[in-house]
């Protein structure tokens, strides 16, 4: 559904994006995360044809967005992540003006006006101002907006900023039937573990680099094959054992990092790939070292964002 | 299908208090110009034997609107575009399928509407000029398609603007900026050795009398048709001989040859020419405007 290729801006000298290579396919809700600054937006107004990338391009449903941009805005509905309103204009106007902007026939808006206040619960605001909607409102009202062509691409960019938790909830109902529907969505936020709650398969976004892309198991498997390991010796075991377990561990190549949280739980962090926890067990036993616990320490994702975009 | 834009401003406008009490103010304003010219006071303070009173009402009326579109237009037109990025919903516009140059041409036409309005509204007030004589109703139907080429042309020129500006009150100013620089630009020929050259021909009276409506439009300097000034002043000269018993005078009586040529030339043809420039400018600034109002945009920042 949505292919991206070798994309790239730069704002000035500045670049934003470097490079970036992203295949979603039909029907999938994928979540883009990265810290402020990573290039979601700017990915996201790119795929909207409201910018032209340095170089590079996205293909939408095979439509080229950067050279075909007036037939790929009929497949793409875009939320940004701010909501424009006009005073002075009911709800059911300002959709029906949105819907006359992409050259809807009257009675076909009328339905789809209908069907999309019933989708997102405002179907008794429907004669109110918009001004006079409380912010989760009008942000519900703009993802009706972007969906009033019935486009095949939906792109939100955090449309659960600003969103008390029941609002939260209530979004990520909405997106569960946009799924239903048969709609691809391209959903941004700062906060993964939330995404990952909601979404199939996830980006992780950094400094206009790609980090991770994959689904949301894969994503913690391979953080937790990477996560520390924590040895917890016998509490009141002395001082010696703990500096045999230090030398112990210090001897093996593959330890690449060995830190005293506790005075008796040693943390120690492993080569990438490196399967050797048994290794370490054992060695440690035939040393003599009173080992009482030893396990890898949880990720949550959390964490595994803190991880994954630090230092790119 | 209609224009979404024109359309939907239509609803917003005539939901407005407003727009009822800007035309209340519009027709109050011309109808005490036309009474106040139309009475005999004027006549006993102006030195203006040659003129009847309906010529000057009708001056008065058509100088009034000719000046008030300038000033009313780029305010009108100021917040169109840069107003919809100071409210963020320009890119809510551009993602749909209504391609840049309509949504160029809906802004034009949302305001041009509502002067369109104005002007019309005024012509009964211009139609008073036709009771005491001296005024055709060619000069006034004239008059009228000359201010709505007018109106145009300012609307395009805001709306150019406004598109092309990141804030409502700097499109205004340089909207202001744009039009005096058309007026001051066109009318450059003056400074040159123009006006002699015509003063030269109206001086000589055999000359003038002896000259064709094709040679006398030949001698005007082409630049002059996209000064909107000299298509009034054509017009308020026309059948009405405004500026003949000036023209003897020295200095300023150079450039009023001007339009003692335009006399020979023809006044209708002056007036429609000047409002055929003016929508030339507008449809050249209207192209430009739909190609800068992608370009403008650039991330607002909300967080
Ligand atoms: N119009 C612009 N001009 C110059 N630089 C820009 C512009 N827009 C964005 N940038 C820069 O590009 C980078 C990426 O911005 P972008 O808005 O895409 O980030 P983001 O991932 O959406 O961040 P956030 O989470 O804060 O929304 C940032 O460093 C930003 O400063
Ligand atoms: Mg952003």
């Amino acid at each position: 559904m949505l292919k991206i290729e070798n994309l790239k801006k730069n704002y000035g000298s500045f670049p934003a994006l470097k490079g970036l290579n992203l295949e979603i396919p039909d029907g999938a809700l994928h979540g883009f995360v990265g810290p402020n600054g990573a290039g979601k937006t700017t990915t996201m107004r790119i795929l909207a044809t409201l910018m032209k990338p340095t170089s590079g391009t996205a293909f939408v449903d095979g439509t080229d967005v950067v050279k075909e941009g007036h037939k790929a805005r009929k497949l793409v509905g875009y939320m940004p992540d701010f909501f424009g309103v006009y005073d002075s204009l009911k709800c059911w106007e300002y959709l029906d003006f949105y819907a006359r902007c992409y050259r809807i026939g009257a009675a076909e808006r009328k339905r789809m006006i209908r069907q999309l206040l019933e989708l997102v619960q405002l179907e008794e605001k429907e004669n109110e101002y918009v001004d006079a909607l409380s912010r989760g409102m009008k942000q519900r009202l703009c993802l009706a907006r972007s969906l009033i062509h019935d486009p095949k691409l939906l792109i939100l960019d955090e449309p659960a900023s600003g969103m008390d938790p029941r609002a939260r909830a209530e979004m990520k109902g909405i997106l569960r039937t946009l799924r239903e529907m048969g709609k691809t969505v391209l959903i941004s936020s700062h906060i993964l573990p939330e995404l990952a709650e909601m979404c199939d398969s996830l980006t992780i976004l950094d400094h206009g680099q790609l980090v991770f892309s994959g689904n949301v198991d894969e994503l913690s498997d391979k953080m937790n094959g990477n996560a520390p390991l924590d040895i917890r010796l016998t509490e009141g075991c002395g001082g010696e054992q703990v500096e045999t377990a230090v030398r112990c561990l210090k001897e093996m190549p593959a330890v690449i990092e060995i830190t005293q949280e506790e005075p008796f739980l040693l943390r120690i962090r492993l080569e990438n790939g490196a399967d050797v926890c048994e290794d370490v067990l054992r060695q440690l036993i035939m040393k003599g070292v009173p080992v009482c616990d030893f396990h890898r320490a949880p990720m949550n994702l959390e964490k595994v964002f803190m991880e994954v975009t630090q230092g790119a | 299908m209609l224009n979404p834009i024109m359309a939907f401003s239509a609803t917003r406008r005539m939901r407005s208090f407003k727009t009822m009490l800007i035309v209340i103010v519009y027709v109050a304003a011309l109808l005490i110009l036309a009474i106040a010219f139309l009475s005999p006071f004027f006549n006993d303070v102006v030195y203006l034997s040659t003129m009847t009173r309906g010529p000057l009402c009708y001056l008065a009326l058509l100088a009034g609107q000719f000046g008030l579109l300038i000033l009313i237009a780029p305010a009108m037109t100021s917040a169109s575009v840069a107003g919809e990025r100071e409210r963020q919903t320009l890119d809510l516009l551009l993602v749909t399928n209504t391609g840049s140059f309509r949504i160029v041409i809906g802004k034009v036409m949302e305001s041009f509407a509502m002067l369109a309005l104005l002007i019309l509204c005024g012509l009964p007030v211009m139609s008073l000029c036709l009771l005491t004589g001296g005024v055709s109703l060619l000069h006034i139907l004239i008059g009228e398609l000359f201010l709505l080429a007018e109106a145009f042309a300012c609307v395009s020129i805001g709306v150019f603007c406004s598109s092309v500006s990141r804030s409502t009150v700097f499109s205004g100013v340089i909207s202001y900026l744009v039009i005096l620089a058309i007026g001051v630009v066109t009318a450059l020929p003056f400074l040159s050795g123009y006006p002699q050259r015509i003063t030269d021909v109206v001086y000589d009276r055999a000359k003038y009398a002896a000259l064709t409506a094709g040679e006398a439009r030949a001698m005007i300097s082409p630049l002059l048709y996209l000064n909107p000034g000299f298509g009034l002043m054509a017009l308020i000269q026309g059948e009405l001989h405004f500026f003949s018993s000036y023209a003897e005078l020295k200095g300023w009586g150079r450039i009023l040859c001007t339009w003692l040529m335009a006399d020979r030339a023809g006044w209708i043809f002056i007036a429609l020419a000047c409002a055929a420039g003016m929508l030339v400018i507008s449809a050249i600034l209207l192209g430009l405007a739909s190609l800068m109002i992608r370009k403008g945009t650039k991330t607002i920042k909300s967080n």
